[in-house]
């Protein structure tokens, strides 16, 4: 009981002594990390308006953060009582620590395979990458949900990133009655999709036959485009093929059954059923 | 000839991939019968035919009048031409279109 009345008192003591400094440090601290945040969201924007590139956008507004950060502990620490020149020296420490860590054990962090502004397909959601945190990333889908997936759920799902390549390949398929002219039918699509001015040149587009089913025969065309213009260039195709059919008498198929019908007027006899009385 | 010369021989005769397509129309302003296209000519073009015709209708529902006199501020002749300003045939139809169809003097296209 002693001891602690006597540690309580030694406490006292150096809050009466150094009170005011600890607590002046204290206040540069709280208010240099909120300043810290402010300002770089300014910064941020400032060079947004600079350059479009991401990375630099990133790489300048963090550097600034931490040099802004490196400033606010300084003073905190100074005028609490530390040397400048010890802290200088221990930050840059702890920096060089940091940054040689990281640069070892990178190989080993697995890392998003999608950047910021990507469009990615993760599981069944479908939408561009926002933002990313060390838990989770935040996605924001095309009919206007954002949504939050957790780093971990993206690292073991199959992760479909729609940047990776320029281009990607249109299927248009459709299927068509067996008494059709499939001829007819690869030249006007072929002749759709080449005339389409965002369809690639090479690979050059094609129509199949793919496939004799059960009630028809399965055509499919294949282009290339631009990736930013998948989706439109798609539409557009599936619009002109169908008014192309129709303007051509050529006829889609629809599943369909042959009934037989037999004329015959004797009784078909059916074999009486077990009693089990 | 090779595979390439060919399939070049067949990309030039075949079927032309047209490079853009604007939407053509008139007004008369001024007593003076003005041409413009959308977009512009100095602008980038569109690389969607039905684009294209779903603005020159839209267009047409917008200046639709129930007086079919062509007059001041009237918008005519809308219709979709390609990149060297040829009018295209509708894609629905495969025919040629033209929305507010009405002659103008001197005018060749009407």
């Amino acid at each position: 009981m002693e001891n602690e009345y006597a540690k309580m008192e030694q406490l006292r003591d150096i809050l009466a002594l150094h009170g005011p400094e600890l607590a002046l440090g204290l206040i540069i601290l709280i208010v240099g990390l909120y300043l810290a945040k402010f300002l770089t969201k300014y910064v941020r924007i400032g060079i947004q308006k600079l350059t479009s590139n991401t990375n630099v956008i990133s790489i300048v507004s963090n550097t600034f953060y931490i040099l802004f950060l490196f400033f606010v502990i300084m003073s905190a620490a100074t005028e609490v009582g530390f040397q400048a020149k010890i802290i200088f020296r221990f930050l840059i420490v702890v920096s060089l620590v940091a940054i040689g860590i990281i640069i070892l054990f990178r190989p080993y962090i697995p890392s998003l395979p999608f950047k910021v502004g990507n469009t990615v397909k993760v599981g069944d959601l479908l939408g561009k990458v926002e933002a990313t945190t060390f838990l989770n990333t935040r996605l924001k889908t095309f009919d206007g949900k954002t949504v939050f997936v957790p780093n971990r759920q993206i690292l073991d799902d199959i992760v479909i990133n729609y940047h990776f390549t320029k281009t990607r390949r249109i299927k248009v398929d459709v299927q068509v009655r067996y008494d059709q002219d499939i001829l007819q039918v690869k030249r006007l699509m072929e002749s759709i999709m080449i005339a389409d001015p965002r369809v690639k040149k090479t690979p050059r587009p094609v129509v199949y036959t793919l496939a004799l089913e059960d009630s028809w025969v399965k055509m499919g065309g294949r282009c290339w485009v631009d990736n930013a213009k998948f989706w439109f260039t798609r539409c557009d195709l599936i619009e002109k093929v169908k008014y192309g059919f129709d303007n051509e008498g050529i006829r889609f198929a629809f599943p369909q059954v042959d009934v037989h019908h037999h004329d015959s007027e004797e009784m078909i006899e059916f074999p009486e059923e077990e009693s089990f009385s | 000839m090779k595979i390439g010369q060919a399939l070049k021989v067949i990309d030039e005769g075949w079927v032309r991939k047209r490079k853009g397509f604007r939407v053509h129309y008139q007004r008369k302003i001024g007593g003076q019968v003005e041409t413009e296209y959308t977009p512009g000519v100095e602008d980038a073009a569109l690389d969607s035919d039905v684009a294209a015709w779903r603005t020159a209708w839209k267009l047409q529902q917008a200046t639709l009048e129930e007086n079919t006199e062509f007059g001041e501020g009237r918008t005519i002749n809308i219709y979709v031409v390609d990149d060297e300003g040829n009018p295209i045939p509708y894609y629905k139809t495969n025919e040629f279109k033209v929305y507010n169809q009405s002659p103008t003097e001197g005018d060749a296209d009407a």
